[in-house]
Parts: C-alpha cells; sequence; structure tokens
C-alpha cells in the first residue's frame, strides 16, 4: 500500500522523493514511518492523518494522507 | 467611546441625509454613499461644536461614519467593502474592539488590514525597536523608522490610514500579570508573537477572559494560522517554548504576508459577528508548492 506524505518547514529535509507515493506496509504507523525516515522525535511536534490530528501510535492504510509538522513560530 | 449628544445627532442624520449621494454599482445595484469629504466636513463640524469636552477628530469621523452607517448610508471609504461585509456588518467592525499583541511582521500587516477594515478599536503593544532584519517584511519599517518603537511607527501610520480607528499602541513588552487588563473592551486577541516562548502565556490569559485567539506562526514558505477558542488547546500547546523552525528558516516576507491576512480575514469574520471560521481548526500553507490545506488541530 502507498501513502501520501506532506513535510512542513524544516521537516521537509527528511520528505523522500515518492512522498506522493510512499510504500507503507500493512499496520504501519505513523511513529514507524517517522523512524523510517529519520525525523528526530523531538523536531515532530503535531501530525495529522488525513487532515485530522492524530497520535503517532495511529495505524495507516491505504491512500491516508500524513501531515507532519516541527514547531512554527516566526512572525 | 466618545459619547455624542441625541440632539447633536438628529441634526447630524438630517445633515447626512442631505448629503447622501447614490452610487451605480457595475452589476447596476444602487447603494446610498456618503462622500469622503463630506465625513470629514461632519466631522469637524462635530468636533467644533464639542470643543469643551476636546474630542479628537478621529473620535469625531468615528461617529460620523457609525451613524450614517446606522441609516443604512455606507460611507464612501468603505464602499469597496459593499459585497464582503454588509452595512450591518460594517457598523459592527466600526463598534468592535481588537486586542493585538505583537507590532512587528505580522502584527503591521494585520493592524494595516484592521485599520483599513474600519476596526473601531485597537489595543496593541510591542516593546520592540525596529532594526534593519525587520526590513524584509515588516510593513512599518522603513529607513527612517529603524531605532523607533515598532508602537510609535504604528501609531504614526494609522493616523494617515484610518484616523477613525481609536488606537491605543503600548510600548511594552506584555507581561502575562497584565494581558488581562490588556484584553478588556476587546472582543479578539490577535497573537502576532514572534517566536514562541510568550504564546502560551496569552492563550492561558486570552482563556482567563473568555476571548478566542487568532494565532499564526511562520518558517520559510510555510505558515499556520488557527483560531482558539477559550478552554480549547491551540497550536501553540503543542509546539512548546523551545526553538521553531524560523529559527534555521527565517521569515519571508511572502508568507508573513500571508499569514497575516489570513489572520486579518478570520479576525473581521469574528468581529463583523459571522464567528470564527478556524476554531478548532488550523489552515496550513506552503508557498513553495502553492499548497493550502485546513486540519482539524
Amino acid at each position: 500500500m502507498h501513502i501520501t506524505l506532506k513535510c512542513f518547514a524544516t521537516l521537509s529535509r527528511f520528505s523522500p522523493p515518492d512522498a506522493e507515493a510512499f510504500p507503507a506496509a500493512l499496520n504501519e504507523t505513523v511513529a514507524d514511518i517517522v523512524a523510517r525516515l529519520g525525523i528526530p522525535e523531538d523536531e515532530l511536534k503535531l501530525v495529522f492523518v488525513n487532515g485530522v490530528h492524530a497520535p503517532l501510535a495511529t495505524p495507516l492504510a491505504d491512500g491516508d494522507r500524513v501531515g507532519l509538522f516541527p514547531a512554527v513560530g516566526g512572525g | 467611546m466618545a459619547a455624542f449628544s441625541a440632539v447633536n445627532d438628529a441634526h447630524l442624520e438630517e445633515r447626512i441625509r442631505a448629503l447622501t449621494q447614490t452610487a451605480r454599482l457595475a452589476d447596476g445595484r444602487e447603494l446610498p454613499v456618503l462622500p469622503f469629504f463630506f465625513v470629514q466636513d461632519l466631522a469637524r463640524a462635530l468636533a467644533r461644536s464639542r470643543t469643551r469636552e476636546k474630542h479628537p477628530r478621529g473620535q469625531a469621523v468615528a461617529h460620523v461614519e457609525r451613524v450614517a452607517l446606522a441609516l443604512g448610508v455606507c460611507p464612501e471609504r468603505y464602499l469597496r467593502n459593499h459585497d464582503a461585509y454588509s452595512l450591518v456588518e460594517q457598523l459592527r467592525l466600526l463598534e468592535s474592539g481588537a486586542a493585538l499583541v505583537g507590532l512587528g511582521g505580522l502584527g503591521g500587516y494585520v493592524l494595516e488590514l484592521l485599520a483599513r477594515a474600519g476596526v473601531g478599536r485597537v489595543r496593541a503593544a510591542d516593546g520592540d525597536e525596529f532594526v534593519p532584519t525587520n526590513l524584509n517584511r515588516q510593513l512599518y519599517a522603513t529607513r527612517r523608522s529603524l531605532g523607533g518603537y515598532k508602537a510609535a511607527a504604528a501609531a504614526a501610520r494609522l493616523r494617515l490610514v484610518n484616523p477613525a480607528v481609536d488606537f491605543e499602541p503600548m510600548a511594552v513588552y506584555l507581561e502575562e500579570a497584565d494581558m488581562l487588563k490588556f484584553f478588556q473592551g476587546a472582543q479578539l486577541c490577535l497573537d502576532a508573537l514572534g517566536g514562541l516562548a510568550d504564546r502560551a502565556a496569552l492563550l492561558r490569559q486570552a482563556g482567563q477572559a473568555g476571548l478566542p485567539v487568532v494565532t499564526a506562526g511562520v518558517a520559510g514558505a510555510s505558515g499556520f494560522v488557527a483560531t482558539v477558542l477559550p478552554g480549547e488547546k491551540g497550536p501553540a500547546d503543542y509546539f512548546g517554548a523551545g526553538a521553531g523552525a524560523e529559527d534555521s528558516q527565517g521569515t519571508p516576507a511572502p508568507a508573513v504576508a500571508t499569514a497575516a491576512s489570513l489572520m486579518a480575514a478570520e479576525a473581521l469574520s469574528v468581529l463583523c459577528g459571522r464567528g470564527p471560521r478556524l476554531a478548532g481548526k488550523m489552515l496550513v500553507f506552503d508557498l513553495n508548492q502553492m499548497s493550502f490545506e485546513t486540519l482539524t488541530l
């Protein structure tokens, strides 16, 4: 199965070239994906799955859209 | 708010009716309009007749505009708002109050847009002075304003843009203990702070005061805008008080102005009586990809 990944701001440096159709195993969680991408835990502040705030332990399904946010506070 | 007598108001209404013209819109609709210079004249006359109370001119202008709107007459300066805000909503904006924290990148643009929209009262706090690194994005940072207080530059600008706005600038860094007092008279708080250190305190105190907070943050080409209702969690509650992505990606003008425009649109939606559109949500954008998405927090 495949998911869509969107890594915002400084996390974009971890965005894989195939972010639009990123291969994921059935029942892989957001945390698994984050670990696979090498994103440091303390840099990731907010996770969204299909547009809704979700915990890291959320298991993923085919076609899910995952958004990953660092802290953003510039003004 | 300036109190003008009912006798004067009856006379003022009569004068407004006599001076009202009809604007024909492109689609054939007609709208009663009070031309800009008549508003000025009426306000001057009003201010003259009340000299002992020393009403500032801006307050007299605001009063004429409010009386005109209550009569269903659009002051010319707001004519191009006619389809975005009904005359009733425009009047609500003139009678509304906002508390703005930060007059830098976000705050400058937000203030400019609120002032042009005719928000009645804005209290704003920022203890900063302009430095050269502000010039890339901050609306009121100019060669001339460098080294001066941002609050002073904002006040000078508002006198030029819309003197009817009752603007109260404070060249101070707002302490948490002073926030409740700062919020008095406001229906809405705008978090235009730079960095994350002070945002949690602001959300906490606005929650205490029962005020919704329109908040935003920018880093590089991306940013977010959200509305936090009292007692609910906002983005800052998840981000913590440490370093933000802006420390490495900076704050270029297009992202800052985009976030500020979205903040202003949301604030005006609340202040004109329609309510927030981003409550419990977070609108995120990425100007590198030209993507916008509204997420549920």
